[in-house]
């Protein structure tokens, strides 16, 4: 079920009285019936004659020297075309922090593109084999011989910033620090009538995409690398060209339907192993990671340690915060410094917080490396702070949703950073709605406690402002009045494609089968930026509505004359133009172009869309603008929790967002499920664990994502406020399907149990210990 | 996969017994192994933790594929499918605790190739179908080069992966004893999430009860030592005995106590160990209702 709510009084939402044709309805996905009939070829179905395959050798030790490494026997192996170490290599680095066209200054921690003398974490690349068959490439890596000298490592942040600990990062493991400052914390508490003190840690998480790492590279006749593979982001052409000393222009990045992104293949993967095997064999080759190879070949979200002290009045007042976030960076930068700022901006949530102080680090390891995930920092703070939210409701006895409407930020007031978002904040009639939604409570069986939670988000869409993000679109209306849509933008599953045609198709006035998208081709469609931070629908839409509107009013233009009507009087709608309030007077839409083709008008346009350009925040205060805008909304959740075993099940599953405008709405409700399954996973079973910075989890065996067994139905209320900075109103929903989805299921766990669990996942045996502690405590108290 | 064995497709079972008989071998490595439903030893193969020189394919050996749920009790050979057990609804009556584990067995396309034989086989601690079969009396039926004999399953297991087979033997029944009137059996798996899961704790029990007292008594446990174990001790308690709730939770005790566990990733020793009173409080407490 959905539920549309446009009759808010506060705020007005904008275009109230427009009525689309086409958008928020859920249309077929123009990506749909390729997907369904097996025909879309993803980038692991792309072969080229005379192919090459690869294979990555890697260390099997986190912290180590390489002592030695002998390719001989493995080079003689009869189909091997090149076995390449860091000797074989210009030295170069791979540049890790600054994904995608724009950035500001590069924190200069590149990783090395093969280990050259010291392994850093856990299946850091030695070498590159490209050979005739996938079996032989297997071979020969068994063939190589490596020896590595153990070095002592650090695999613990807390351990790594004592005096004395190894040093992964110079000089002091510290990659990023941030702070955010507002109004006087002291006096905050002093103002206090109960302070709650917790702490909070979270777990790394696998992003676990269908579709693991691959490509195909080839170096074409004008001595261009052309790399296809399966990215979020093609304008790591860059990024690529640098490290192989070749200017950008002649690397090109062609990308092909995604399977699963989620912020695991934002980061460059296999396309530089490529670019390197193909320009040293001359000879297409072909790089599939297994599901091991891609869970040691990418980075892993952020575990956090986070310390949260909130002072309340007994009226339901938060009075100050302090937050104190530590963030595990593993062997490399990556996008910690980008991951760690989501978390400290996010700190206080979507409350009102008038003192607080957020202290924020990332700290290298030689744990697995850590960077982009759904979330991005932003849900690990979710996934701390609503719980500490019911810890101070519950210390002051009051309701939880209570307590939140006491403290919630309204529309119009200033978050964490001091910058006033300019939508909608409709968290409260989220919550409502969601809560209202779990309807009767299942009963509690024997040892069976049923028990209930909610928590509210706030989660960004687009990039962080001072990256100065940029997106273009173009789009052209064919004489048979087809519309064609180019944009380099990657569609990672979401519907990104499908959602230009749409925008396209509302604003020319065509059905959606009538629009064509290109998209993904570093040299040839224009640049979009990446597909990462809810940001494709905000800024690539943004481009093809400006695009398309442009067109729209040349066309317009035309019909107007030829119809003998005002501009404003025009409607297109359903391929035909015509007169709004007498319909008979109108032609088809490719009658139009055809009238405007004869007469030389200009039946394309080529779209840039800017995000707001901002400063960074101030480096003592944290106060100014992190990003364009924010997304709202509420997740409730009713558990049943075997208090024996520890045994948890999700009974119902409420997912209430205001998401602006829907372009799709089966798109949205897609992104709201896959966001929930995520989540409940994060919440109960996933983790990546390491021992000593070796993997224990190597397969889908050990790590644990929810099955459909374990799914309960996940219903979508969705909120249309049209009061977003994107297309239509719209906002964003990628991200924020994922970030409260955890906290609301500790929650739940929380009520049934009468006892918290402060780690993530929430096992059966931390249940069992959380509640023995429980019960040790009352002992205690009542002796 | 690069391989580095010989692959022998059994055209009948005199072909798999005379490929599976014992040859010279190479140092740490079995000269022969059987391929049933591959979906753990394919996997040990990727990753070389299986080292055959041979592998016998048995897929072919159709006569190995039955199921009978009769008067006589439950008889199956070894290639019966997880999926052949799910859909049969005598074998859901007569015994809850196979067909539970079959239901709860990974997922739908494992369970459609795994054997019957192959879980017996496999030696893992874990092995779900193992401990339903120990508490209904399971014997095993081997064929091998000195003909053929019969294990008791609770027999079969020497160490951790290790058990009574010969070189050259192959698992070609199943075979458990006909159920009494006023018994019952069940199983409980516990795992870290519903689906697809490797177990962490699995406990049957099989009660048979006459004239208000517990005539026999069978305790099952998985993943809680290096093998799948009778928890003997705690069985010895309740036979003779009327199951109120202060016998079941010695019982209970006893079986914990019988648990071998190890820390993994799944959970620790000592969870292990309290699931396996919890869960055998339970079922006994439940399988007594069943009949009493």
């Amino acid at each position: 079920m959905t539920t549309t709510d446009r009759t808010l009084a506060e705020p007005a939402p904008r275009d109230t009285n427009v009525r689309y044709n086409q958008i928020g309805k859920p249309l077929v996905r123009t990506d749909a019936p390729g997907k369904v009939t097996g025909r879309t070829p993803y980038a692991g179905d792309y072969t080229m004659p005379k192919m090459l395959h690869a294979k990555v050798v890697r260390a099997d030790l986190a912290s180590a020297r390489l002592k030695r490494i002998d390719v001989t026997r493995a080079r003689a192996l009869p189909g091997v075309a090149c076995v390449l170490t860091a000797a074989d290599m210009p030295d170069r680095n791979i540049a890790t922090d600054i994904p995608g066209q724009t950035g500001r200054d590069r924190l200069k921690t590149d990783q090395q593109v093969l280990v050259r003398e010291r392994v850093r974490y856990f299946g850091e690349p030695l070498a590159l084999i490209a050979a005739e068959s996938r079996d032989v490439a297997e071979a020969a890596a068994l063939l190589v011989e490596v020896e590595l000298e153990p070095i002592a490592g650090v695999y613990d942040p807390e351990e790594a910033l004592k005096p004395g600990a190894p040093i992964v990062t110079a000089p002091d493991n510290v990659v990023a620090t941030y702070r955010i400052r507002r109004g006087d914390v002291e006096a905050g508490f002093a103002a206090a009538d109960v302070i709650v003190e917790n702490t909070y840690r979270t777990q790394f998480q696998e992003h676990a995409f269908l579709e693991p790492e691959v490509g195909l590279a080839w170096v074409d006749e004008n001595g261009v690398v052309n790399i296809r593979v399966s990215t979020q982001v093609i304008e790591h052409f860059r990024a690529v060209a640098d490290a192989l000393g070749l200017p950008h222009n002649k690397v090109r990045v062609l990308g092909a339907m995604v399977g699963g992104g989620f912020g695991g293949k934002e980061d460059v993967t296999v396309e530089l192993y490529l670019a390197i095997l193909a320009m040293h064999t001359r000879r297409p080759v072909r790089l599939e990671y297994s599901r091991e190879d891609s869970f040691v070949g990418h980075g892993k979200r952020h575990p956090f340690k986070l310390v949260y002290r909130t002072g309340v009045t007994r009226d339901g007042r938060i009075t100050a915060l302090d937050v104190q976030a530590l963030a595990d960076s593993g062997a490399y930068v990556f996008l910690s410094p980008y991951v760690l700022l989501y978390c400290a901006v996010n700190a206080s949530g979507p409350y009102r917080v008038d003192n607080l102080n957020v202290f924020a680090r990332a700290v290298a390891t030689n744990n697995m490396f850590t960077s982009a995930f759904r979330g991005f920092g932003g849900m690990q703070a979710c996934a701390a702070y609503e719980q500490q939210m019911d810890e101070v409701a519950g210390a002051i006895g009051m309701d939880r949703l209570e307590f939140r409407r006491r403290n919630l930020l309204r529309t119009g007031e200033p978050m964490a950073t001091g910058f006033v978002p300019p939508s909608s904040i409709w968290t409260e009639k989220c919550a409502d709605l969601a809560w209202e939604a779990l309807g009767e409570q299942t009963p509690d069986d024997g040892p069976v406690k049923v028990g209930r939670g909610i928590a509210c988000y706030q989660q960004s869409y687009g990039r962080l402002t001072f990256l100065k993000d940029t997106s273009e679109a173009w789009v052209g209306v064919e004489i048979d009045g087809t519309v064609t849509v180019r944009s380099g933008v990657t569609d990672i599953g979401a519907g990104q494609a499908s959602s230009l045609a749409h925008i396209a198709a509302e604003i020319l006035g065509v059905t959606l089968p009538n629009v064509i998208v290109y998209n993904s081709d570093s040299q040839v469609t224009p640049l979009a930026g990446t597909t990462t931070a809810t940001r494709a629908l905000y800024m690539t839409g943004n481009a093809a509505r400006q695009a398309a509107a442009a067109l729209r009013e040349r066309l317009v233009a035309v019909a107007a004359e030829v119809l003998g009507a005002a501009p404003d009087a025009i409607e297109l709608a359903s391929n035909r133009v015509a007169v709004a309030d007498d319909p008979a007077r109108g032609m088809s839409f490719a009658e139009l172009v055809r009238l405007c083709a004869a007469r030389g008008v200009h039946r394309s346009e080529l779209a840039i869309f800017r995000a707001p350009f901002t400063s960074p925040l101030d480096p003592e205060t944290g106060q100014g603008q992190a990003h364009p805008d924010y997304v709202y909304g509420a997740h409730a959740v009713e558990v049943a929790v075997d208090t024996e075993t520890g045994e948890v099940r999700v009974l119902k599953c409420i997912a209430a967002h205001d998401v602006g405008q829907c372009i799709n709405r089966a798109a949205v409700e897609g992104q709201i499920e896959g966001g929930t399954q995520n989540g409940l996973g994060y919440a109960l079973t996933e983790e990546m664990l390491y021992r000593e910075g070796r993997l224990v989890t190597p397969s889908f065996s050990e790590y644990l994502m929810p099955t459909a067994m374990d799914m309960p139905r996940v219903q979508s209320i969705i909120l249309e406020s049209r009061s977003g900075i994107g297309p239509f109103g719209a906002k964003g929903i990628g991200e924020p399907a994922l970030t409260p989805v955890a906290p609301a299921v500790a929650n739940a766990v929380a009520d049934a149990i009468g006892a918290r669990v402060f780690e993530y996942p929430i096992t059966p045996e931390r249940v069992v210990r959380a509640i023995a502690g429980r019960d040790r405590a009352g002992a205690a108290a009542g002796g | 996969m690069h391989s580095d064995f010989d692959l022998h497709l059994a055209a009948d079972l005199d072909d798999a017994l005379a490929s599976l008989a014992p040859a010279a071998g190479e140092a740490g490595r079995p000269a022969a192994m059987a391929l049933a439903g591959g979906t753990n030893l394919i996997v040990d193969l990727r990753g070389r933790r299986a080292r055959p020189r041979r592998l016998v394919g048995i897929g072919r050996l159709e006569g190995l594929r039955w199921l009978r749920v009769d008067a006589g009790g439950i008889a199956m050979g070894a290639r019966t499918t997880v999926t052949d057990l799910l859909e049969s609804p005598a074998l859901a009556a007569a015994a809850p605790a196979l067909h539970g584990a079959a239901r709860v067995f990974a997922g739908q396309m494992v369970r459609n190739a795994a054997t019957v034989g192959g879980n017996i086989a496999c030696g893992s601690p874990a092995a779900d179908l193992v401990p339903p079969l120990m508490a209904l009396d399971a014997e095993v039926v081997l064929e091998g080069p000195a003909g053929t004999r019969r294990v008791a399953l609770a027999d079969f297991y020497t160490g951790y992966k290790a058990d009574v087979r010969a070189a050259g033997e192959l698992i070609t029944e199943i075979r458990c004893p006909p159920r009494p009137a006023g018994s019952a059996n069940l199983f409980y798996k516990l795992a870290r999430r519903q689906g697809d899961a490797i177990t962490v704790v699995g406990v049957a029990v099989a009660l048979e009860a006459a004239a208000g007292r517990c005539r026999a008594a069978r305790i099952a446990l998985g993943a809680v030592a290096p093998v799948p174990l009778r928890a003997r001790a705690a069985e010895a308690l309740l036979a003779g005995a009327t199951l109120d709730a202060p016998a079941i939770a010695r019982a209970a005790e006893s079986a914990a106590a019988a648990a071998s566990p190890i820390d993994d990733i799944r959970a620790t020793a000592g969870y292990r160990r309290e699931m396996v009173a919890v869960l055998t409080r339970r079922l006994l407490t439940r399988a007594w209702q069943a009949i009493g």
